[in-house]
């Protein structure tokens, strides 16, 4: 009996311990992607400014940059960094293009590429539901819902060991992104300034 | 029949030079001070890191950033992250200089491309080389040295000029394999602020630029 309530406690505390703290698991999942799908329906473009900080083990201080977040549906994005360095990435289907200190070049998208554009596309749209690389939970609080997203297959298990995506409740706009490696490494990206279906110039998107 | 032989003779001399050492000209000097005065210490140094290239028709490129540390137990470790997260390689150097991948993206796990990164780090670093096998060569009357190590499969040159470091070529008997540019050396002990690393034979570049 003893035994029982000792195996009971333990596996109490593992099931509080993988639920993040200040968050509860939403039952509902689909109404609650129901209601997701309703909000991004109306979305066509987004932009946004963000602060990223890159957490490595390696060093005691963390890395800051910051840049400015572009996505037309359904998979173009524009990341540009303007600080400390001036970077623009431009993903359009199976091409990038690239601007590092003023030089530009396209490429074709590798494996690695091709994953992190779908799975930034999927976050910011509110799809990820659709990405079969991940198995996604959802928590909530009086102010965000969660997307716990881990991955399921190899090819992603290299790249990160789980994605979280902070939703504002009442928007639904991504409000913090943080990629965590298998190693413990981690990107955090801040949005901020988050704004929907502005006038966008295609030119933004251009990979050639 | 003779101008054929003309051109043929031409070909072969042309054949010839291009084949010969990039270094032939050079004369060996007696040993005066060791390259060693520019290993750096490394410490700890972060680059903005872009590499550049071509493989058959298709271009290539990776940016990030590349961590290179020193820790307290004398284990260096080089890090490359690209900027929306993923680790391209991490690689370990222990106390003996003894190497080990500790983690590399998948696309890049191959032998000839991790033994290319780890050389162009390790020459730049100072380490791996033979060093009983450093001789001294000049050129232009002595002002430009070229402090040469034996290492597996041919040679690395420390290439200074009044003094300065401003190259590190590594090369066979016949030919450059990689030139690494160095600029903004501020101290012999200081990693550069900025290096140009061309690779002749594989056909792509990194650019590391100190953040």
């Amino acid at each position: 009996m003893r035994k029982g309530v000792t195996i009971f406690l333990l596996f109490l505390s593992s099931a509080v311990l993988a639920q993040p703290q200040g968050f509860n698991k939403v039952s509902d999942v689909t109404a609650f992607r129901s209601s997701l799908a309703k909000a991004n329906d109306k979305v066509q473009n987004i932009t946004s400014d963000f602060k990223q900080v890159k957490n490595i083990s390696l060093l005691e201080e963390k890395i800051n940059s910051n840049g400015k977040f572009y996505l037309k549906k359904p998979d173009k994005v524009r990341i540009e960094y303007t600080q400390p360095f001036k970077y623009i990435i431009v993903m359009n289907g199976n091409k990038i293009r690239i601007e590092d200190e003023g030089k530009s070049s396209t490429v074709n998208t590798g494996k690695m590429m091709q994953s992190i554009n779908r799975v930034m596309t999927d976050c910011m749209q509110g799809t990820v539901f659709t990405n079969p690389d991940f198995k996604v939970e959802v928590y909530k609080n009086n102010k965000q819902y969660l997307l716990s997203l881990s991955p399921v297959n190899s090819t992603m298990k290299n790249l990160f060991q789980q994605i979280d995506v902070y939703m504002n409740n009442s928007s639904y706009d991504v409000e913090k992104l943080i990629m965590t490696e298998k190693g413990g490494d981690y990107t955090l990206m801040d949005f901020y300034n988050t704004r929907h279906n502005t006038s966008m110039n295609e030119t933004v998107f251009k990979v050639r | 029949m003779k101008q054929f032989l003309r051109y043929a003779s031409i070909l072969l001399l042309l054949t010839g030079m291009s084949c010969s050492s990039p270094y032939k000209g050079l004369q060996q000097q007696e040993m005066g001070v060791s390259a060693y005065r520019f290993k750096p210490d490394v410490n700890k140094v972060i680059y903005r890191a872009i590499v550049d290239g071509r493989f058959v028709f298709k271009q290539f490129h990776l940016s990030g950033l590349l961590i290179i540390k020193q820790l307290e137990s004398g284990t260096i470790r080089a890090v490359y992250q690209n900027e929306l997260g993923p680790t391209l390689f991490d690689f370990e150097w222990n106390e003996q200089y003894d190497f080990e991948v500790k983690q590399i993206m998948e696309q890049l796990d191959k032998e000839a491309v991790i033994k290319t990164l780890r050389k162009d780090i390790e020459m730049l670093l100072m380490i791996g080389l033979k060093e009983n096998s450093e001789i001294l060569l000049t050129s232009g009357r002595g002002k430009k040295q070229f402090n040469r190590f034996n290492i597996e499969g041919g040679y690395v040159y420390y290439i200074s000029n009044d003094g300065e470091l401003s190259q590190i070529e590594n090369a066979n008997n016949r030919k450059r394999i990689v030139t690494v540019n160095i600029h903004d050396k501020e101290a012999d002990s200081v990693m550069p602020e900025k290096v140009f690393i061309e690779h002749h034979k594989a056909n792509f570049t990194i650019s590391l630029t100190k953040l």
